[in-house]
């Protein structure tokens, strides 16, 4: 009976499987098409093998879980349909099936264990479920195929127990195949393979660079925005259906695990985000229905079940609500722990596009920085011809002057209307200076890099700011451009490159750690006892995978790094990228003092920061707590002058009072 | 012969300009009766270092130092001229807002222009007299602040109600009556700024082209007008038959005193009762009492700002609403949750124009200063007297801020009396 | 602020007409959206949707058209493109007799616009003038709409720190918005580029006279007033002269139990006349 029916079965689960399988590709396919290249899905082994697994073993454990269910799972289905499908009885095939249900079966208790009291960050529902649907596919699996090695051949043959066992392969098949096909947990299997092979950001996966040390950092290959085309008929997304297809296959592969969830800092902070839930919501939408079967977090303060969505439906605010979008850094702390590599930000951005371009609804204080971008060329609303103000005093060198040509560009950013930041522009002048640079600035003439612009959604005026400064750059000559801004170090590297600006960009820490292994800079010795700790910031860091040279920096000065434990690709964001500091969405917490709080845990009297974002962020929060200093100021103040240099003043000097 | 005898106290407190009692004995040095009768004067002891570090000997009889009581005005007032203007020949007609019936500084600048006009075309010999039009009638110091004439329309318009159509008749009976040479409105609105448009677009579609309004007028110079136009520009034009004016436009009048003399409204009457009779198109349906927490923060004439030093919050919105103060906020505040972010006042937040602003519990961070750079007056309630907020202040107290307001609630009595509230505060004071 | 209140009156009998200037930002003089002109568009919006029709007398190429056509989101029904008539005219014309030719071939019964341009003359006379060429009612310093039912819009005046006046206004009439009026919402970058402009073929502006006599000038800092005292006595105007330094810093008051303290401020909030002055019967009340 059993050699009967279990080749049904297993077709017969194969085939509505693959109805399924169909059925869901329509549904990826409603999306923005682009052409389709089957001759990725030979990408898509090593994609999984190298990259995905490389996410995936940060924990260990589940690494190994995973290893032996996907494995002995894809084996044992493979080896069942050679065998029992095809009905080649042959032992050592049987065996090999044995060892891979075996294998199997070890992996699924190991999930079963962690599904017995499940961390918050999973979900449970047809997941809980999932784990027992592992054990049943891999415990019938081995019992039906005991015969073919000899092992009880005669009691499995009819009975009772043989309708047992059948049920069992059944359950498992139904879960394994079906489910596969028809949006069951294991979705994620077949999804996630489409996924990496047609990945929206192919150099995610790109390790063939020439140079060894290049882009050390994975996650950091491919960070720009897309371009948006501004001439389109409806401008970002405002239903599932104007995502591209290959992002709504990205939402789909996503496996619930929860990574985004624990380490989003508007999560934590109790702002209505959940990256999880987000790009479940994103599923919901595509497939149609309302989240009322989400089995896992929610959004903090929204309940779950409320709202609902369908491919044509708007999302906001039937199925996603606007502040749930403005809550966002954007400091891809999720997308970097996505073992799935869902691309949540560009999602984001693509849906704040939308609001902002065709509702008019960017929250209050975005949308007047955004008015102050286009009146003024920064986001303060500033009188741009101000921007060199504070630096009267230090004559620098404007490129104007200069046809023949600078070494390097500084590009000051927004920061040089900010009179913390203004502290740091001078000490990166006063090292310079020291270090012998020939430098110059485009003072009146530079703009916002149109950073916070894009992340708010305002493509059209980002593009006229990258326009107009590619326009200004393109009249001076000049080797490479050094800003203490990530943001700009970010745009102007990254991003400028869609609109015809190429550019060598270096940020200053990276430039100042060049100065010292070229022995340019001498510095008197720390003072011992001071711990320092350090605090990368996204846009350095996560975006552009530059997480050595501060620290580079820190040991030329001979301090003493005390390193957060959420640190390098895995630092907690500041809370004031993304436009997030102007959307400002309420939570329970503000997202730089739990910063602050991991600063204190280190024990730190000083945080070096590399940013004038989180320098405002981290000042920002209550007194008493540690320094908030930027690398350049910590190395201006330890310079050995070799010179007379100009009235650079050291970070030791109490701040400006204003005159009220 | 007297011994002159030196008190080395004196002496030292004489040459030491800093010492406590220098006035003391400072004073009398400068001057003295020699032995032999005469009255001797030490010009070198004489006066004080001024401002401007320069010394300025004050020969008026009271020394400097000694100064402060006299206010500057009684000894300046007697001496303005009279100016009588007997059968005006033509007119320069103001007419002035009057804020609660009383002549305004802007309405005093005013007089200072049409006074400026009245001079370009001749002045008083020409008979050219200035013309004050209110539509209230008592109305004090016109005569100082240069009205030859006075015109009393309260008969013909109410005085408190807002109908700018009834003034525009009235204003054009009198254009009929008198024809000014000149009308000078304030450019202020709703007041004259509305009524000045409204008479000058009538004059202009009456055929009087040139009658189309200069406005903000801020300088008469030469024969010519300048008035601020859009964009950073200036206009400058012959003087228009209707000026709507901006403060300071001219020096107010103190040096000569007028007549004001009222003119009879019936002799001039011949014109008023023709008036046009066009149906209102605007009825004032009176004022809206607005609860100071709806005025945008930016506009709020009184605010009651609380920061960290604050903890009793329910006894901190207990008083605004006793003060009848809007609420404000520092960030910090803003931050712990404890009001809305509309309500932060600084740099990150609202700037604020408030003519008083009352600071409790802030100590003062730049931004937040920078955010209310344009209160007039700001008051500060706090336990450190060293912030920044106490310098910055105009009136501080040094105390703990929740006792202050709590006290302050209890001395003002309650506009919605609660017991259990003011208990409560009680205990507060006491444990404070 | 109050919304108004969109009565089927409001939507079927008044044609609502928006007039709108270019606007000069005030930092970087770059054209945008008026700052007053914003705010009466907004206001449109609110009361009539997108029926809101736009004029403007001037440069088709004008900057802010488009950022006043991005406006034309987030209202109920289809939400079509916004629209605005154009009537082209050269700076030095006169706009008056080109817009009240218009307003009337429109059919237009409720005007709103700005109190005054921020680019040209910025008189803010146009409103008074179209009003009286036209007979029509004109109200000035409009800070919200609160209905509008048969021939009357009742709305609430704007007075001087924040303090509001009612008025009812017959129809047609002219509504001048005031600053403080709700803040314009977004001008969103889709919608501006779905707004259509139509230029008004049919007119013609002709070039106004008077200003042909003016001279433009770049706008001088207004000087500041000195405080000059006119005194025939040196010692007064010394004395004046001299006083300015004197009354610098704060008075601080230290060491004051709460009640003093209270007094104290109390004292001070009504010699600045910010509280009310004591009522006859509150002066001898105790304290608490």
């Amino acid at each position: 009976m059993l050699q009967t029916l279990l080749p049904i079965l297993i077709f017969a689960a194969l085939a509505v499987g693959a109805a399924g399988a169909v059925r869901r590709i329509r549904l990826w396919r409603q999306g923005r098409r682009t052409p389709m290249r089957w001759h990725r899905l030979v990408l898509m082994p090593k994609r999984y093998l190298n990259d995905l697994h490389h996410v995936v073993a940060r924990d260990k454990a589940i690494a190994h879980t995973h290893v032996a269910t996907a494995g002995g799972f894809v084996a044992a289905m493979a080896l069942a349909l050679v065998v029992h499908g095809f009905g080649w009885h042959n032992p050592i095939l049987g065996g090999l099936l044995l060892a891979a249900s075996l294998c199997m079966f070890i992996g699924a208790l190991a999930v079963n264990r962690r599904r017995i009291d499940p961390p918050a960050k999973l979900s449970k529902g047809p997941w809980q479920r999932l784990s027992k649907s592992l054990l049943a596919y891999s415990v019938g699996m081995f019992l039906v195929s005991l015969p073919l090695v000899g092992v009880a051949p005669t009691l499995l043959g009819g009975g009772v127990l043989a309708l047992i066992l059948l049920a069992l392969v059944a359950w498992g098949l139904a879960e394994m195949l079906i489910g596969m096909g028809w949006g069951g947990p294991m979705k994620h299997a077949f999804a996630g393979s489409f996924h990496l092979a047609f990945h929206r950001r192919p150099e995610r996966f790109d390790d063939q660079h020439r140079d060894v040390a290049h882009d050390v950092h994975r996650g950091s290959r491919s960070t720009a925005l897309f371009p948006l085309d501004l001439t389109a008929k409806t401008l970002g997304v405002e239903k599932p259906a104007d995502f591209q297809w290959e992002q709504l296959l990205g939402f789909d592969a996503c496996v619930q695990c929860g990574r985004c969830q624990s380490v989003c800092p508007a999560y934590a902070a109790g702002q209505p985000l959940n990256p999880k839930k987000l790009i479940q919501d994103m599923v919901v939408g595509m497939a149609g229905g309302s989240d009322a079967r989400y089995a896992g977090s929610g959004y903090p303060g929204i309940e779950v079940g409320k709202h609902h969505g369908g491919p044509s439906d708007a999302i906001v605010p039937q199925l996603v609500e606007a502040q749930t979008l403005w809550a966002c850094t954007t400091c891809r702390a999720c997308v970097e722990e996505c073992p799935m590599m869902i691309e949540h930000v560009d999602a984001i951005v693509d849906m704040r596009r939308f609001i902002t371009l065709e509702r008019g609804e960017t929250p209050e204080k975005g949308a007047a920085a955004i008015d102050n971008l286009i009146a003024t060329d920064n986001p303060g609303g500033l009188d741009n011809a101000s921007r060199l103000d504070w630096a009267a005093d230090l004559d620098i060198p404007r490129i104007q002057q200069r046809p023949e040509g600078v070494d390097v560009l500084l590009w000051l950013g927004d920061g040089a209307f900010d009179m913390r930041n203004q502290r740091t522009l001078r000490a990166l002048v006063k090292i310079l200076r020291a270090g012998g640079v020939d430098f110059a600035v485009l003072g009146d003439e530079e703009r916002d890099s149109g950073d916070v612009a894009r992340r708010l959604g305002d493509e059209a005026t980002f593009q006229r700011l990258a326009e107009r400064n590619i326009a200004t750059l393109s009249r001076y000559r000049f080797q490479r451009i050094v800003t203490a801004d990530p943001h700009s170090f970010h745009v102007l590297g990254r991003e400028y490159g869609a609109f015809g600006g190429d550019y060598v960009v270096k940020h200053h820490s990276t430039f100042i750690a060049e100065l010292f292994d070229a022995g340019r800079l001498s510095v008197k010795a720390a003072e011992p006892g001071e711990t320092v700790t350090y605090h990368d910031p996204c846009y350095l860091g996560r975006y552009n995978g530059e997480f050595a040279a501060p620290r580079q920096v820190l040991a030329a000065l001979g301090v003493e790094v005390a390193e957060m434990e959420r640190s390098g690709y895995r630092s907690r964001c500041c809370g004031g990228g993304g436009g997030a500091a102007l959307s400002d969405v309420p939570g329970k917490a503000r997202i730089p003092d739990m910063r602050m709080e991991d600063v204190r845990e280190t024990g730190a009297t000083t945080v070096a920061v590399a940013c004038p974002q989180c320098t405002a962020m981290l000042e920002g929060v209550v007194e008493p707590r540690p320094q908030v200093k930027d690398l350049a100021e910590l190395v201006a103040a330890a310079l050995v002058e070799p010179s007379a240099a100009p009235t650079a003043r050291t970070s030791t000097e109490a701040p400006e009072e204003v005159p009220a | 012969m007297s011994v002159r005898r030196l008190d080395p106290h004196a002496e030292r407190a004489r040459r030491n300009r800093l010492h406590p009692r220098h006035h003391e004995f400072a004073r009398p040095a400068w001057r003295w009766t020699s032995g032999d009768g005469v009255t001797r004067i030490n010009p070198h002891a004489l006066g004080a270092i001024g401002p401007n570090g320069i010394k300025r000997i004050d020969r008026s009889g009271a020394s400097v130092e000694a100064a402060a009581s006299a206010g500057p005005q009684a000894s300046a007032e007697p001496s303005r001229r009279q100016v009588r203007l007997e059968a005006p020949q033509a007119y320069v007609a103001v007419v002035p807002e009057l804020p609660e019936g009383r002549l305004s500084d802007h309405d005093r600048d005013l007089f200072g222009l049409a006074r400026q006009l009245a001079e370009a075309r001749g002045g008083a010999e020409a008979g050219v007299a200035v013309v004050a039009i209110t539509f209230q009638t008592e109305v004090a110091g016109l005569e100082e602040a240069g009205a030859d004439r006075r015109v009393d329309l309260s008969s013909r318009v109410e005085a408190d109600s807002y109908a700018p159509e009834a003034r525009l008749a009235a204003l054009a009976a009198m254009e009929a009556a008198l024809a000014p040479a000149h009308w000078i409105f304030a450019d202020d609105f709703p007041g004259g700024g509305d009524l000045g448009r409204r008479l000058a677009a009538r004059l202009a579609l009456a055929g009087d082209a040139a009658a189309r309004a200069a406005t903000r007028v801020w300088q008469f110079a030469d024969g010519q007008t300048l008035s601020r136009a859009g964009d950073r520009q200036d206009i400058q034009r012959e003087v228009a038959r209707v000026l709507l004016a901006l403060p300071e436009c001219a020096e107010p009048v103190s040096e000569t005193l007028h007549a004001a003399t009222l003119l009879d409204l019936d002799a001039l009457d011949h014109e008023l009762s023709a008036s046009d009779e066009r149906a209102a198109g605007v009825a004032d349906l009176g004022r809206v009492a607005v609860d100071p927490q709806q005025i945008p923060l930016a506009q709020a004439p009184f605010i009651l700002s609380a920061g960290r030093g604050v903890s009793d919050w329910d006894g901190y919105h207990h008083a605004a609403r006793v003060l009848g103060a809007s609420e404000g906020a520092s960030r910090v505040a803003v931050d712990d949750g404890y009001m809305p972010r509309s309500r932060q006042v600084g740099a990150t937040g609202t700037f604020v124009s408030a003519s008083c602003y009352v600071a409790v519990g802030i100590s003062g961070a730049v931004q937040h200063l920078q955010g209310i750079t344009k209160c007039q007056r700001v008051v500060a309630i706090n336990s450190d007297p060293s912030c920044d907020m106490v310098k910055r202040a105009d009136f501080a107290i040094i105390g703990d801020g929740d006792a202050v307001l709590a006290a302050v609630c209890a001395q003002l009595g309650q506009p919605q009396p609660e017991s259990g509230d003011s208990r409560h505060e009680e205990v507060r004071h006491d444990a404070a | 602020m109050t919304q108004p209140e969109r009565s089927r009156n409001a939507a079927g009998e008044a044609r609502v007409v928006a007039l709108v200037s270019s606007g000069r930002h005030p930092v970087s003089g770059r054209a945008g959206r008026a700052r007053e002109d914003a705010r009466a568009v907004e206001m449109g919006l609110a009361l009539a949707g997108a029926s809101l029709h736009l004029a403007h007398a001037g440069d088709a190429e004008d900057a802010a058209l488009p950022e006043y056509l991005g406006m034309f989101h987030g209202l109920d029904g289809a939400g079509g493109p916004g629209e605005l008539s154009l009537l082209p005219m050269a700076a030095g014309d006169d706009a008056v007799p080109l817009l009240a030719t218009w307003l009337e071939a429109y059919g237009a019964n409720l005007v709103l616009t700005g109190q005054r341009a921020e680019c040209g003359e910025g008189s803010g006379l146009l409103p008074y003038l179209l009003a009286e060429r036209l007979g029509w009612a004109v109200a000035t310093g409009v800070a919200a709409i609160e209905h509008c039912e048969g021939d009357r819009i009742t709305v609430l005046q704007a007075l001087p720190q924040g303090q509001r006046r009612r008025l009812e206004v017959r129809l047609p009439c002219l509504l001048c918005v005031d600053g403080v009026a709700p803040m314009p919402r977004q001008s969103a970058f889709g919608p501006s580029r779905r707004g259509r402009v139509e230029a008004v073929t049919n007119v013609t502006a002709e070039p106004d006279t008077l200003q042909a006599a003016w001279q433009w000038q770049p706008a001088r800092a207004r000087p500041k007033r000195l405080k000059v005292v006119k005194s025939t006595n040196a010692r007064d105007r010394f004395k004046a002269a001299a006083a300015k330094s004197a009354a610098s810093g704060g008075q601080v008051l230290t060491d004051l139990s709460s009640d003093e303290a209270a007094q104290k401020l109390i004292d001070y909030l009504r010699a600045e006349k910010v509280l009310p002055a004591v009522q006859p019967g509150e002066e001898g009340q105790p304290s608490a």
